[in-house]
């Protein structure tokens, strides 16, 4: 193994007969932002709470800040950061109470917890809000304060479980913000789990794209598109006419995933092939109700890699 | 290899004050929440209103211990009784804690595990404090005499606390084995039925049949009974050894199961 801040190789986990992580191998170069995509059930989270020790590996091995994450789960918890899915905060508790608590969790002396609470709640914009429970905080607001609290003892590892899921666009950019800034300006290694393309392609330095326990794709989201090729041409038409245009789109390009009511074909010369395509599916009597061209996605990254669209990726 | 280590703090304070802070959110937190803990103080003292009402003048039956009102005789029934409902509270909050993740929070942090569960305890214990000097404040004020003095209201207070930390400890088992609020509240019919069968309202010895028996061989008869020797007939270090052993075996009992229960809880992960 290297000295990369996070690294497993061949982890695995069951439950009972059920593989949900099938042998990961990974690596996490330190400073990295390091997206690791997949739809719900791909095994994200179980990979990482592998990591952060909440989970014991059925077999492998994972080393978190050099820690071995069984062996060692004691120094790793010193180390990282965590927040976790769906930001368990406890709505009794005031920002400030929480933050103080989270710094004794981390062996921090209560003097230097309340300078550096009051520091990290101005940080994320919540020094407004520091005394009031956090059961009136809304959905952002909850997620920026289980970032500082993850912060508290100042990581060089953060793990963030989906941190966006659930938050409006605003709230989920002003996270990124955080994240971004975190990452530049204190070269935080930050490993990010999301189901949103958006958030890995505006995030993540690298990726790595899990479906059913095994990561099926890694690598810098630009190079990872670029391997898909072609630009993804999608086409939308009424139902009738739907055998009608895939014969018409097959003489162009190979057809990709897409949802129902949606043709999506790769076309190799991209935007010069637009006049031909719509000249031949007017030709063939075809009705046309919508039709772009996109580059290539994460999206179409992860179509080639498992054949399926990601979930509400074409939403 | 090389090992990047990274300092989480600048000093260890350590487990006492870990421990010290999740009791502080623990004892915080209830007091939070009064729809929680009011109506298990609330139904006790009423319990005990309409008793000394309707016991008013069964006192003067022949074999009824000497008392010169039910409320001397009910005392140290009301404290129990409202220190044995509000025991669970602590465990229901940890059955909480690990159904919203506020459990792995703690877990995924250096924190001694010792402390999660000495945080919840003492947060309980504190809780039992308070509600047993409240109830027996009240009844002095209503005319209760502790003939004992001041060290049997001390024992009263610290029976009621190991009570609290013995049927607690139960509670703290159920939710780490079950990590459900459900089940760590539905011990409550259990604990009133157990206190209804007892000699908790009326003298054993006047008790008559299974009833009789029953509750005779129930052991909140056998920390009541001592308790209520304390009360009405004076200091006894009999009396308050019996009241006092019996809680503190059940307490430690009950909180050596449940650390078992969090050290197999983590080991399973």
């Amino acid at each position: 193994m290297s000295n990369a801040p996070i690294e497993a190789r061949g982890l695995v986990r069951s439950f009972g007969d059920v593989k949900a992580v099938e042998g990961v191998d990974l690596t996490v170069a330190e400073g990295e932002v390091f997206g690791f995509l997949g739809p719900n059930g791909a095994g994200k989270s179980t990979t990482v709470r592998m990591l952060v020790t909440l989970l014991r590996p059925t077999a492998g091995t994972a080393r978190v800040a050099g820690f071995d994450v069984v062996r060692d789960a004691h120094q790793v918890r010193r180390a990282i950061g965590v927040a976790l899915q769906d930001a368990a905060i406890d709505p009794l508790m005031t920002g400030n109470e929480l933050v103080r608590l989270q710094a004794v969790l981390h062996g921090i002396p209560r003097r230097v917890a309340e300078a550096r609470g009051a520091e990290l709640l101005e940080r994320v914009g919540l020094t407004g809000a520091a005394d009031r429970r956090v059961g009136t905080y809304s959905g952002g607001m909850r997620r920026r304060l289980d970032l500082a609290l993850a912060l508290v003892h100042e990581p060089k590892v953060l793990f963030l479980d989906e941190p966006t899921t659930g938050l409006d666009p605003t709230s989920r950019v002003s996270l990124w913000e955080e994240v971004r800034r975190l990452n530049t300006e204190l070269g935080t290694t930050v490993f990010l789990t999301t189901q949103y393309l958006e958030e890995a392609d505006e995030l993540a330095h690298r990726i790595a794209i899990i479906d059913g326990g095994r990561i099926v794709r890694e690598g810098i989201p630009a190079e990872l598109k670029a391997s898909v090729g072609a630009p993804t041409l999608k086409v939308d038409v009424a139902l009738a006419s739907v055998d009608a245009a895939r014969s018409v789109l097959a003489q162009f390009g190979a057809e990709r995933p897409a949802r129902a009511g949606r043709i999506a074909i790769g076309l190799p010369e991209g935007a010069a092939q637009m006049p031909a395509v719509v000249r031949a599916l007017d030709d063939a009597g075809v009705r046309v109700s919508h039709l772009e061209l996109d580059s290539p996605s994460l999206d179409d990254v992860f179509a080639d890699a498992t054949g399926r669209r990601l979930e509400g990726a074409d939403e | 290899m090389t090992a990047t280590v990274v300092e989480a703090s600048p000093c260890r304070a350590g487990a006492i004050a870990q421990a010290y802070e999740l009791a502080r959110r623990s004892t915080v937190n209830m007091w939070r929440q009064p729809q929680a803990w009011a109506p298990g103080l609330f139904f006790p003292l009423m319990l005990t209103a309409v008793y000394a009402a309707q016991f008013a003048k069964a006192i003067h039956q022949p074999g009824f211990p000497p008392v010169d009102s039910y409320l001397d005789f009910v005392l140290p029934a009301s404290v129990l009784q409202a220190v044995a409902f509000g025991a669970t509270g602590g465990a229901a909050e940890l059955a909480k804690d690990i159904e919203n993740g506020f459990f792995d929070r703690l877990v995924t942090s250096p924190v001694s595990r010792v402390s999660i569960l000495v945080g919840r305890i003492a947060g309980s214990a504190i809780f039992a404090g308070f509600q047993a000097g409240l109830i027996m404040v009240l009844l002095i004020a209503f005319g209760v005499t502790i003939k004992g003095g001041v060290a049997s209201a001390a024992v009263i207070m610290i029976t009621a606390v190991l009570l609290a930390l013995g049927i607690g400890g139960l509670g703290l088992v159920l939710a780490l084995r079950s990590g459900s609020q459900e089940i760590v509240q539905s011990t409550f019919p259990v604990l009133f039925v157990l206190l209804f069968v007892s000699g908790t309202f009326w003298p054993t010895s006047l008790m008559k049949g299974w009833y009789g028996n029953v509750a005779r061989h129930n052991p909140i008869t056998w920390i009541i009974e001592p308790l209520r020797e304390l009360v009405i007939e004076g200091w006894s270090w009999g009396s308050a050894g019996r009241a006092l052993g019996i809680t503190f075996g059940l307490a430690v009992f009950t909180t050596s199961l449940a650390f078992a229960t969090m050290r197999a809880r983590l080991r399973r992960l």
